[in-house]
């Protein structure tokens, strides 16, 4: 990167289902968090970057209404898409921004409103999550499918059992049990996870994110500029890896970890100078329980097939080896797909500056990662940050 | 507390029905075919009237195998829109014995590594597990 890029403001709404708010108001619970925590305001921004798939709410350009309700009409609203890695991709598209000298300040909205539309509506929607004539309309993919089929061979594989999957069921609820902007807040037993309905086997209810609302802001801005504002707890972006696998699940002969995960991780710790061994804290995409098994092993925490063992060792605990998802993850604390990685953001920046309360980690370096995974492994974004 | 919003109701057309015929017609003899480019040999599955690799447009249909292995497979319980008729159904993914993997759906009792023969309904490719 040409210029250093740091996160100098973050905001977060409450994650649920917010039969309370239009996506606009929503937005602005996050907007407003960002500025407030950043000392800037509307003048500051150049560039606004928008992250929202849409296609579940009845906005669907929301970009130019979010915009004008926040007070940020001619700050340029762009909007970008990457299914469920949308947030990281307008993080990525308003870091490079400032890394290449375009602008100074951008600011970054991760919104979406699922639960406008009913279950069944979304199933079908999340279904065209790949290809649409050669999956969905043939077969009747759902979402939950697809990371069914990573399960069934990475169970058949490695010997990774229901039990193992739920126990990351386990520890997302009971960190967002400390969240209070989290979707759930219950505890649940592995138990509880296993006798729960089955959606695609085998993947049950519990093993699955569930479909929320939520918005998620971040400000991120050049050295230069945090210099000049006397910013004195900047979260640096030290690499954003990218990735991507075919859109038709089939012809990837590998359903055991995510390609596109490993291609943006590799070059996240390439272009950091970071190695997996230095991460002591991670945001992954634990969209369904498997999903947070598969990122161990995609990320180099741990090699192919061991995944399982980190999360029964308890390393991924707080205080562990690598602590992951401390908030509550996708799974728990909510994952309304644009704000999924802005929100990622949110936490590492809480995290780093030690404001993370009954849930912070200890560091010793300060280095952390994200991992954003889109559709069913078709986007990844890496993204490493230290204090 | 909520309103409705308007429905929107989308009805689609798309064009797939000339553009793959001779997948349909493959079907209906019991054959999976995808399409492979006469000028640099590569096989497609989903079939594909172009080839991005040498830039070529001239296809020929040929079979992608007629039996495999079940490489992985989910049982949908939790049926999406448009599938709401059906009982739970199981999908697969196979790797034929030419080495193409697709998706299907699975007759008999799944297992992952089971050899399978590929079959239609007329409407999708089936796998059968072999007993």
């Amino acid at each position: 990167m040409d210029r250093k890029v740091g996160i100098v403001g973050v905001g977060m709404s409450k994650f649920g289902r917010r039969n309370d708010v239009t996506v606009r108001e929503l937005s602005w619970e996050a907007v407003k968090e960002a500025f407030e925590d950043s000392g800037l305001t509307q003048k500051d921004i150049q560039l606004t970057v928008i992250g929202s798939t849409a296609y579940r709410g009845t906005e669907i350009y929301p970009a130019p209404p979010v915009s004008e309700y926040c007070g940020l009409v001619g700050k340029s609203p762009l909007r970008v898409e990457a299914a469920c890695a949308t947030g990281s991709s307008a993080v990525f598209t308003a870091v490079n921004a400032i890394a290449s000298g375009m602008v100074d300040i951008a600011l970054v909205i991760g919104v979406d409103k699922m639960t406008e539309v009913d279950t069944a509506t979304s199933l079908a929607i999340g279904g065209r999550g790949g290809n649409y004539y050669w999956e969905f309309h043939m077969y009747g993919t759902t979402f939950p499918t697809y990371y069914a089929l990573y399960a069934t061979r990475h169970m058949s594989l490695f010997g990774t059992t229901e039990e193992d999957m739920a126990l990351a069921a386990v520890k997302a609820h009971k960190y967002a049990s400390y969240n209070e902007k989290a979707h759930f807040r219950n505890k649940v037993t592995v138990e509880d996870v296993l006798k729960s309905r089955v959606i695609s086997w085998p993947i049950k209810l519990l093993d699955s994110s569930p479909i929320s609302d939520g918005a998620a802001a971040a400000i991120l801005a050049s050295e230069e500029k945090i210099r000049e504002l006397k910013i004195d707890t900047p979260v640096w972006v030290r690499a954003m890896g990218y990735g991507s696998d075919t859109s038709y699940i089939a012809a990837r002969g590998e359903w055991t970890g995510l390609n596109a995960a490993r291609e943006a991780a590799y070059m996240a710790y390439k272009v950091s100078g970071y190695t997996p061994h230095d991460i002591e804290y991670a945001t992954v995409h634990d969209c369904f329980t498997i999903a947070e098994i598969m990122a161990y092993e995609d990320l180099g925490f741990v090699e192919k097939g061991k995944g399982t063992a980190l999360l029964r060792e308890g390393q991924t605990e707080k205080d562990g080896k690598v602590a992951v998802n401390l908030f509550g993850g996708l799974k728990a604390k909510g994952h309304p797909l644009g704000a999924t990685g802005v929100a990622m953001v949110y936490e590492i920046t809480k995290q780093l500056r030690e404001e993370a309360g009954p849930v912070q980690h200890s560091f010793k370096k300060y280095v952390a990662l994200s991992h954003n995974v889109g559709g069913t492994g078709h986007y990844a974004f890496v993204g490493v940050y230290s204090r | 507390m909520v309103m409705d919003g308007i429905p929107l109701v989308m009805k689609y057309t798309f064009p797939a029905e000339d553009l793959y015929r001779p997948f349909w017609e493959g079907l209906k003899r019991g054959e999976v075919l995808g399409t492979r480019c006469k000028r640099c040999n590569t096989l497609y599955f989903p079939p594909q009237r172009d080839c991005p690799k040498c830039m070529g447009s001239d296809m020929e249909w040929v079979g992608v195998g007629k039996s495999g292995e079940l490489m992985t497979y989910s049982i949908v319980e939790q049926k999406p829109q448009g599938f709401e008729n059906y009982d739970k159904y199981t999908i697969g993914i196979v790797r034929t014995e030419k080495g193409v993997n697709l998706m299907c759906w699975v007759v008999g009792t799944p297992k992952v590594g089971a050899k399978v023969s590929l079959s239609s309904d007329g409407h999708r490719v089936l796998c059968e597990v072999k007993a």
